[in-house]
């Protein structure tokens, strides 16, 4: 049960409850897949410019740019994706202009709704599949930052949900093959993220069962946002077997502070609601171990003014650990 | 952070929900997934409730255990009792259930609703057409609403990832229901002449051609069915979606967006905030769940530099300095992440102005029982005549 075959697969869909820094989790394996010699793409499928954002870097569009040394990003979006698959399968470039920029997208994508998924997911096969001249994989690793699970779980399901209602035509076949590539655990893991909380745990619960039934292979949890312990064993003793605001305030004058009996007070409850977040998140964490049989990473929480490349860095390094 | 936007959070922190509880007749918690949207909307239901208002908090996906303390253990559109809170009701939205009500209620037969109902496209375009979840929350809202059996109804949105989808969700039904390929399904002759209409003819014009090679054929067999057999209800749900939209735009009604700390969230709350603003819609303020609150007053003036020297002072004594230091790096900790939700807050309310501005401290527990929510009222509604709303 050790997570070392994190970056193993070169595909890493990236998922899990709204919230839990999925995105965050994302970037941090890109930038570990790079740090470790993996030539990476990471890749944006809702539009958001939450990367650009995040490496404070141009816009991203359907053009695969090498933002650092050794990883690239895109942001992928159905109708660039459906003019690429018109081209590719019908070389059919007049056809793609006429349909993209109408509400035809729209339309064919509402008509059966597994399309828009196939698209995407299509670009994304196109990417894992991408050979050089040379004969080998163009890219090392991709990760996705996906929509929730209950979509890719959705998706999975869909060769039944989309070819219920496309029993012809070569989205079907596609579909097919994109549900391949996601069930082949030597090429795609999914990638769950949560957090030790009461929702994100019961729903990674949930995931792991849905996902599972499904035939996907997993990957280790990642675990976001850990807060780690501040006092060692016998610090936290000394707190919490009464630490009297007089006394601690005393010591806090000794160390050059002179700051009174209220704000010795104050730090003295800082230091229980510290104690009472951790005794939850350890509650969880058993929940977490005793119901979902995976192995876990745990990334820490990052303090700091900012959030920005530099604490994915730190992220990443978790990650790095990890796998080497 | 400019003047006016100071000037503008720091009034919205003096107000609170009090007077939409206490006033609306329909409140709307809306915001990224997340971020405690059931909650909120449950604790706001509550307050109503206590008001002696005749209360119904409607949700879509809610935590399990927040489910099972309001007495919620299916999805199935029945209105329950909340037994530790009277006049208090809860219940959970069934999609599909809704979806069907709503073709029952605009088809002009049995017959016609039935074929519309066993239709294979019906079947997925109510599972899952973008926005229909939206919709349906919209209709079992209005519904409650025309019901009159409630003086509050309280509802959250689907955690959908773009909270933008709510609003938009009628009118894009609406839009795609009559809109211009869909005319030419239905509407012989609106294609060039051609005689449109009938399932053989769908090869004909380009966009049929490029249509059908992304779907397949038999999809657009059963589009055409499926259109066929809905002739004629389109006026209804229009007519129904304006009602809805203007019901919401009205002073009986209330937005409240919610957010965490977090910079995405936060950037949705603010696209939401400008929308409500930009469709006259009725904001009544901007929650932010789970923030880490400023250092109190006796700590104000520690610094992260003062407090981490003397905590090198302290980490090599015995287990009180240490004890002592690891309470000084908790502190300074505490004083950065506050100080980047603060800057994500301001960022977020740059030229938007959220009425009320409420920010719920993390609290030491998930809430997931009537005391849990019972915290979160008391940051939502606070007593003190002095926060109420303008």
């Amino acid at each position: 049960m050790d997570p070392s075959n994190l970056l193993d697969p070169r595909l890493l869909i990236v998922t899990g409850k709204g919230g839990v820094g999925k995105s965050t989790v994302a970037a941090a394996l890109a930038v570990a897949g790079a740090r470790t010699g993996r030539r990476t793409c990471l890749v944006e499928v809702e539009g958001r410019q939450t990367f650009s954002r995040l490496f404070d870097t141009s816009a991203w569009d359907f053009t695969e740019r090498e933002f650092r040394p050794g990883i690239f990003g895109l942001s992928i979006d159905p109708e660039a994706s459906l003019v690429e698959y018109l081209d590719m399968f019908y070389g059919a470039r007049r056809l793609s202009k006429l349909v993209v920029g109408s509400t035809a997208v729209e339309f064919a994508t509402t008509a059966a709704p597994g399309i828009k998924d196939v698209l995407l997911i299509g670009k994304v096969k196109e990417m894992e599949r991408r050979r050089d001249g040379d004969g080998r994989f163009h890219y090392d690793l991709v990760v996705v930052d996906a929509p929730p699970t209950g979509r890719i779980v959705n998706f999975l399901r869909a060769p039944d949900a989309t070819t219920e209602m496309v029993n012809v035509g070569p989205i079907r076949s596609q579909a097919q093959s994109l549900v391949d590539m996601l069930l082949d655990g030597r090429r795609t893991h999914l990638q769950l993220v949560t957090l030790l909380e009461e929702m994100p745990v019961q729903e990674t619960v949930d995931s792991v069962a849905a996902l599972r039934g499904l035939g996907v292979t997993l990957g280790p949890v990642v675990v976001n946002r850990v807060l780690t312990e501040r006092f060692d064993a016998e610090g936290r003793k000394a707190l919490t077997d009464d630490l009297e605001p007089a006394e601690l305030a005393a010591l806090l004058t000794d160390a050059g502070l002179d700051v009174g009996e209220d704000a010795a007070a104050a730090l003295g409850q800082l230091g229980y609601s510290h104690l009472s977040r951790l005794g939850l998140q350890e509650r969880m964490r058993d929940e977490l171990r005793r119901r979902v049989t995976l192995p876990t990473i745990e990334l820490p929480y990052v303090y700091g003014a900012e959030f920005g490349a530099d604490a994915v860095g730190v992220l990443a390094r978790k990650f790095e650990e990890a796998v080497t | 952070m400019t003047r006016r936007t100071a000037d503008v959070l720091a009034a919205a922190r003096k107000h609170d929900l009090a007077a939409a509880v206490a006033t609306k007749h329909v409140i709307v918690c809306t915001g990224a997934g997340g971020v405690g949207k059931t909650t909120a909307a449950a604790a706001l239901a509550l307050a109503a409730a206590r008001q002696g208002r005749r209360t119904i908090v409607l949700t879509i996906d809610p935590a399990r255990r927040l489910a099972q303390s309001l007495g919620l253990r299916s999805l199935d559109n029945t209105p329950r009792p909340v037994k530790a809170v009277p006049g208090l009701d809860a219940m959970m939205l069934d999609m599909k259930r809704t979806f069907d009500e709503v073709i029952d209620r605009h088809a002009s037969d049995r017959r016609r609703a039935e074929a519309i109902k066993s239709n294979r496209f019906y079947r997925q375009l109510s599972n899952s057409l973008a926005g229909t979840q939206e919709y349906m929350a919209m209709e079992k809202l209005y519904d409650l609403h025309a019901g009159g059996a409630y003086d509050c109804i309280v509802i959250d949105t689907p955690p959908t990832r773009n909270a933008l989808d709510f609003l938009d969700a009628p009118k894009r039904l609406t839009d795609f229901l009559e809109g211009r390929f869909l005319k030419m399904f239905l509407s012989p002759g609106l294609a060039a002449g051609r005689t449109v209409g009938r399932v053989a003819a769908f090869g004909t014009g380009i966009f049929m051609k490029a249509a059908s090679r992304i779907t397949g054929a038999g999809v657009l067999g059963d589009l055409a069915e499926f259109f066929q057999s809905m002739e004629g209800m389109y006026e209804g749900f229009k007519n129904r979606a304006q009602s809805v939209y203007r019901l919401l735009q009205s002073h009986d009604s209330a937005f409240v967006v919610v957010a965490s700390p977090e910079t995405p969230a936060l950037r949705e709350a603010r696209y939401f905030l400008q929308r409500l603003a930009q469709d006259g819609m009725p904001t009544a303020g901007l929650v932010v769940n789970r923030t880490t609150p400023p250092a109190p007053e006796a700590l104000a003036h520690l610094t992260r530099p003062r407090a981490e020297a003397a905590a090198r002072r302290l980490a090599d004594g015995g287990p009180e300095h240490r004890a002592a230091a690891a309470l000084l790096e908790l502190h300074a900790d505490r004083v950065d992440v506050h100080r980047r939700e603060q800057r994500a807050v301001i960022a977020a309310l740059h030229n938007v102005n959220p009425r009320a501005l409420i920010e719920v401290p993390l609290m030491g527990s998930d809430v997931h029982d009537i005391a849990g929510l019972d915290a979160i009222e008391a940051y939502l509604v606070a007593s003190e005549p002095s926060r109420s709303a303008p």
